[in-house]
């Protein structure tokens, strides 16, 4: 049962970091490597408030949430003037720096010997001690996170955005402001990344950055890539096949050795397979080329 | 005068693209710039809707000089452009095609949108109502489930037609309208671009085609290299056997 749960929370954690940059991927045609920074700044500065400063569990996520907008507004502000593929380069940029000091500002993050003791997330005076507990915290951040993501998506703000990513100078020529759309969508996607990050933490009670590398930002591109891109279904259902399928080497009997490299290789396969056969996803509206 | 170039230089490299150009433009008068290729009138066309910036000269829209003004703000003050690749929303439905074009549209701020919704919903669909009037006007009604690259290219035109107006667009420079499009949908799209003539708006369009000229618009500028060779209305400029043959190898 534990380990169902387990499943369950994770499969709750890669929806929110999916649906954000579905945000980007899918409905701004923005292509980042840095998700996972973002994700690592959230559980980063979560942690750091709520043991430093002892700030609650909802406060310190909203701190967290504030330093990655922050910080997306210092990225987007000079990557985003940049065009397609050299936008993909600054990203992956900034991943490397925020991994960076993750690794090496040993003062404040205790560089790759990580955090330990994180206090279990503590809401409206309701600790989620056990399994179960955090399972209907981490439902019901991400059921606030799909009706955030349905908002915005199902507004003019999402309209435009769609539009900038089918035909950027025609949405130029109508008047929008592309820069600023693009911009503000950066800053959102990163704060909810941040957000999955503080509820990570809050799980694992032990974070280090080698859970914040690129390879974990090119996994959750996976997710949205396979689930598909450009509505809100593709990211959930790629989430639960991504989270799902290494698990099933498990009751394979797949030696623990092999196991890791294993999924490497799924995860590769299924990436190439569904870029050559369907290209917008299992369940996705837009191709990303 | 609606809209006025004043010797507008452009240089590409070594290339002189535009030579001391000064063109005028009147409110509810059809004008066409016409000329072989090469000779600069997609690149006037850039300078005025603000995707290009002279060398030299100014561009008057208004009385006020909007030569360093931004595409985006320039669109805001009332200059459409239709693409001559028309540059529809592809992988959008053909009437949000047409309502993402609209101007009051506060749902555009991620805040509106999450913390005013009923307000945003009102909006929204006020322009979904006025968007489908619009696409009343140039005739694809019946299309706007469909998606914009399902449309044909003669549909596509119509349908970027009227998302200039839904962007209220007063000026609207059209980069080669009739192109690729079949001689019935020409018909369709001549007698929507008179419409909008006769209704005060600006309009200034690229063509090649002879017959389309000489029905539709008043007046004609001939370019070629860079530089206005003649002017009139179309049957003076058209009539000029020693231009056909020069310029439109005909």
């Amino acid at each position: 049962m534990n380990y169902v749960l387990h499943i369950a929370i994770l499969i709750t954690l890669y929806i929110i970091l999916g649906q954000s940059l579905n945000l980007l991927v899918g409905f701004t045609g923005l292509l980042s490597l840095a998700h996972a920074a973002f994700f690592g700044l959230g559980a980063y500065v979560s942690t750091l408030l709520m043991i430093r400063a002892d700030w609650p569990f909802l406060a310190a996520t909203g701190g967290g949430c504030l330093v990655a907008m922050t910080l997306s507004l210092v990225v987007a502000v000079p990557s985003l003037r940049l065009r397609g593929d050299f936008f993909v380069l600054a990203t992956l940029g900034f991943q490397m720096i925020i991994f960076s000091v993750f690794n090496n500002w040993t003062e404040v993050t205790r560089g790759p010997y990580g955090i330990a003791g994180i206090p279990k997330p503590k809401v409206f005076g309701l600790t989620a001690h056990t399994l179960p507990q955090f399972v209907i915290l981490a439902c019901l951040i991400v059921i606030l996170v799909l009706v955030v993501h349905w908002r915005l998506t199902s507004t003019p703000y999402g309209r435009t955005l769609k539009a900038i990513r089918d035909q950027e100078t025609a949405a130029r020529a109508l008047g929008k402001n592309v820069l600023w759309f693009k911009t503000s969508v950066f800053m959102i996607a990163g704060g909810v990344a941040a957000i999955a990050g503080a509820l990570y933490a809050g799980y694992v009670t032990y974070i280090d950055p080698t859970s914040f590398t690129l390879d974990e930002s090119i996994f959750i591109l996976t997710i949205v890539i396979v689930g598909g891109a450009g509505n809100l279904r593709g990211p959930v259902i790629g989430a639960f096949v991504l989270v799902l399928l290494p698990e099933a080497l498990r009751f394979l009997h797949v030696p623990d050795t092999v196991a890791p490299n294993l999924r490497q290789i799924i995860y590769g396969i299924l990436l190439i397979t569904m870029m050559r056969f369907r290209p917008s996803g299992l369940a996705g509206q837009y191709a990303f080329d | 005068m609606e809209l006025e170039l004043e010797n507008i230089g452009k240089q590409f490299g070594g290339l002189s693209a535009l030579k001391d150009v000064s063109i005028a433009f009147e409110k509810g008068r059809i004008t066409a710039l016409i000329g072989p290729n090469g000779a600069g009138k997609t690149t006037l066309f850039d300078i005025v809707s603000g995707f290009l910036r002279p060398d030299t000269g100014r561009v008057i829209y208004k009385d006020e000089d909007i030569t360093a003004v931004t595409a985006h703000r320039l669109a805001r003050k009332g200059i459409g452009r239709l693409f001559q690749d028309v540059r529809i929303f592809s992988n959008m439905s053909v009437l949000e095609n047409v309502t993402v074009a609209q101007r009051h549209q506060p749902g555009e701020n991620p805040l509106w949108a999450l913390l005013r919704p009923r307000r945003v919903n009102r909006l929204e669909r006020a322009n979904q109502a006025a968007a489908r009037e619009l696409l009343q006007l140039v005739g694809i009604d019946d299309k706007e489930h469909l998606w914009g690259e399902q449309l044909s290219f003669g549909q596509q035109k119509l349908l970027a037609i009227a998302r200039l107006l839904a962007n209220e667009s007063s000026v609207l420079l059209l980069d080669e309208p009739t192109a690729g499009v079949n001689p019935h949908m020409v018909d369709v799209l001549l007698k929507t671009i008179r419409m909008l003539a006769n209704d005060g708006k600006t309009v200034v369009i690229i063509e090649h085609n002879l017959s389309v000229i000489l029905k539709l618009c008043d007046w004609v500028f001939l370019l070629d290299d860079g530089e206005v060779t003649a002017f009139g209305t179309a049957k003076e400029v058209l009539e000029d056997r020693a231009l056909q043959e020069a310029y439109l190898g005909v």
